[in-house]
């Protein structure tokens, strides 16, 4: 990067320019995250007018409470199966876009509209559709399978139906980067695979995938990352965390006991364990991206 | 066969490879069909749903389009308040996607064009908050709207999403690939930074500011949680929390599924309708956010 001579010198100009972004972040982002570590050491009552200084019991308390640990691992597995779904589906679907390529533009958009479609509203299409005793889906998949679909009392097929919205709702995001990935690579990388006469799924998984791999580290950390922050809606409309700790997602506990329970104390120690599952998503995602550079597009 | 280039290929191998190719091509065309209609069906269901009444909902097979028409759209906006929610939520996705790209092409404005010192400090002050979503910073955050007696206002609901890291490096990435002849031509006609951005920046900018844009309508429209918790008061709330207020209105007796569909299908109408007319710029955007 060639540094250019940059046409304007006044700081005070530039302070300007840069102090609504600065202000919005130090006082909604960089304050609150703060205030959650402190009120993480807290105990708290009367909807936090209260504060006690408890030390790291919040996280002790958390390490050691059932409830906690069963939402941990129900999250992390929830994360697992709706991010291998996505991607597996989606690089399906890419695959077959980036190899008809003709008309592909009506096929895109006809293929990441979901990207679009509100989380609280993916949730309630398929609450209705998929509801064990009035849903179409319901119907048809018990008249076609020796399954019944009884999702609001048992655990496994909640945490089924839950994963299948959320991977519903990420396709489209994931069918726009890998689009775009496919389309990148030079054909000359890939000329000599097609010459051998390789078969098109082999040539997906041998030699597109590895070709392909930067976009795909970074689609893994964002939808790992989605399937931890935004599945709430998802949680909060369809199962309510249950039947009996199913589909209760930290997301999802971390709301009730902030907001339901009024324990900001501890709900505040559930908000420092994300941040740090976040930084180390993106840290893996910088790592990994670096790594990769010479390969990138 | 030392050379390789289409031209070189006989019309017998070219034929070859069409027969060869287009039941192959076909295969694939259809999996893309299916997995379209498998990816909308349950769009195309509820539409029809939201046409039938409780009692032709409650057949469970009837996929004739209903005999209410689209009444339950008109009982959803005016009894169920979806005025009001979808009123709010256009006035909060549109604060938030003019506040943003505003203040984000300032920001990158100085970052880009201004001799700064601490420049990468400052860079990276704002890409960090990259760390912070949302339920990072949720109890303290709502406690500040109190404090501040923003409960229940639209300031609660747009002010802590009207910076962001995401459109300040876009912009600043995309000011970058400017030609910097460009530039020093602007510099020596003398040009100031008001004139500089509004005549040259802006315009050269159009695509990747209304790809930001599009991004953040969606992204605020979509929003579910914190408005949940910021807003306790109906009548300040917006579409996405109304819609459960739909489903959860009617726990007694036989549920209006085909009301609650017809709500469904209004909350996602507007992103999908942006989504599909800006989807280039969208598209484009996101090339450069993966670089």
């Amino acid at each position: 990067m060639a540094e250019q001579t940059k046409p304007f010198d006044s700081k005070l100009q530039a302070a300007a320019l840069l102090l609504p972004t600065i202000v919005v972040l130090v006082a909604f982002l960089y304050y609150p995250s703060l205030e959650t570590f402190r009120l993480s050491l807290y105990e708290s009552a009367f909807l936090g007018q209260d504060l006690r200084w408890t030390g790291i019991s919040n996280f002790v308390e958390l390490a050691t409470s059932s409830t906690y640990r069963n939402s941990f691992v129900v999250s992390v597995l929830f994360a697992g199966v709706v991010v291998i779904g996505t991607l597996v589906l989606s690089l399906l679907i890419s695959y077959m876009l980036f190899d008809v390529d003709i008309g592909s533009s009506s096929y895109l958009v006809a293929a990441i509209w979901p990207y679009a479609l509100p989380p609280a509203v993916a949730a309630i299409l398929l609450n209705f559709l998929l509801h064990p005793n009035l849903g179409i889906f319901t119907h048809y998949l018990e008249l076609l399978t020796p399954w019944t679909l009884d999702w609001f009392s048992s655990g496994p097929q909640a945490f089924a139906v839950l994963a299948i919205v959320a991977i519903w709702k990420q396709l489209g995001y994931n069918i726009i980067f890998m689009v775009a990935a496919l389309n990148n690579i030079p054909e000359t990388l890939t000329e000599s695979a097609q010459l051998d006469g390789v078969g098109r799924l082999k040539m997906l998984y041998k030699v597109y995938v590895p070709l392909i791999s930067p976009t795909l580290i970074f689609l893994v950390v964002m939808n790992t990352i989605y399937s931890f922050f935004s599945t709430f809606p998802l949680v909060d409309l369809m199962t309510s965390g249950g039947p009996s700790g199913a589909t209760n997602l930290l997301i999802f506990k971390l709301y009730r006991d902030a907001f339901e329970f009024s324990n900001y104390g501890l709900a505040s120690a559930e908000s420092v364990i994300l941040f740090v599952l976040v930084a180390i998503l993106m840290y893996i995602q910088l790592r990994a991206t670096e790594g990769h550079a010479q390969y990138g597009a | 066969m030392a050379t390789t280039t289409e031209t070189d290929s006989t019309p017998v191998d070219e034929s070859r490879t069409i027969s060869q190719r287009l039941p192959d091509n076909l295969a694939m065309h259809v999996g893309i069909i299916l997995s379209i209609v498998a990816m909308a069906a349950p769009l195309l269901l509820a539409i029809i749903m939201s046409t039938q009444t409780t009692s032709e909902v409650y057949e469970v097979t009837n996929l004739g389009l209903g005999s209410q028409g689209l009444s339950n759209y008109q009982t959803v906006l005016s009894e169920y308040q979806f005025t009001t929610y979808l009123i709010n939520s256009f006035v909060m996705s549109i604060i938030i996607v003019v506040g943003k790209v505003g203040i984000s092409l300032l920001a990158a404005l100085a970052l880009v064009y201004y001799e700064l010192p601490y420049e990468r400090a400052v860079f990276m002050f704002i890409l960090l908050t990259l760390l912070l979503p949302v339920p990072v910073r949720i109890v303290p955050l709502f406690q500040l709207m109190a404090d501040l007696g923003w409960t229940n206002t639209m300031l609660a609901l747009t002010g802590p999403y009207i910076a962001s890291a995401t459109a300040v490096f876009l912009f600043r990435q995309h000011f970058m690939s400017i030609p910097s002849s460009l530039v020093e031509t602007a510099r020596m006609t003398g040009i100031g930074p008001a004139k500089f951005l509004f005549k040259v920046l802006i315009p050269m900018s159009k695509g990747m500011i209304a790809g930001v844009c599009v991004i953040t309508y969606i992204y605020s429209w979509n929003q579910f949680l914190w408005p949940l918790v910021a807003v306790n008061d109906k009548s300040s709330q917006v579409v996405q929390v109304g819609i459960s207020y739909l489903q959860g209105s009617a726990q007694a007796g036989l549920t209006p599924w085909g009301l609650i569909m017809a709500g469904a299908c209004i909350a996602l109408l507007p992103p999908l309708v942006v989504l599909i007319v800006l989807h280039r710029p969208l598209l484009q955007t996101f090339a450069v956010q993966r670089k």
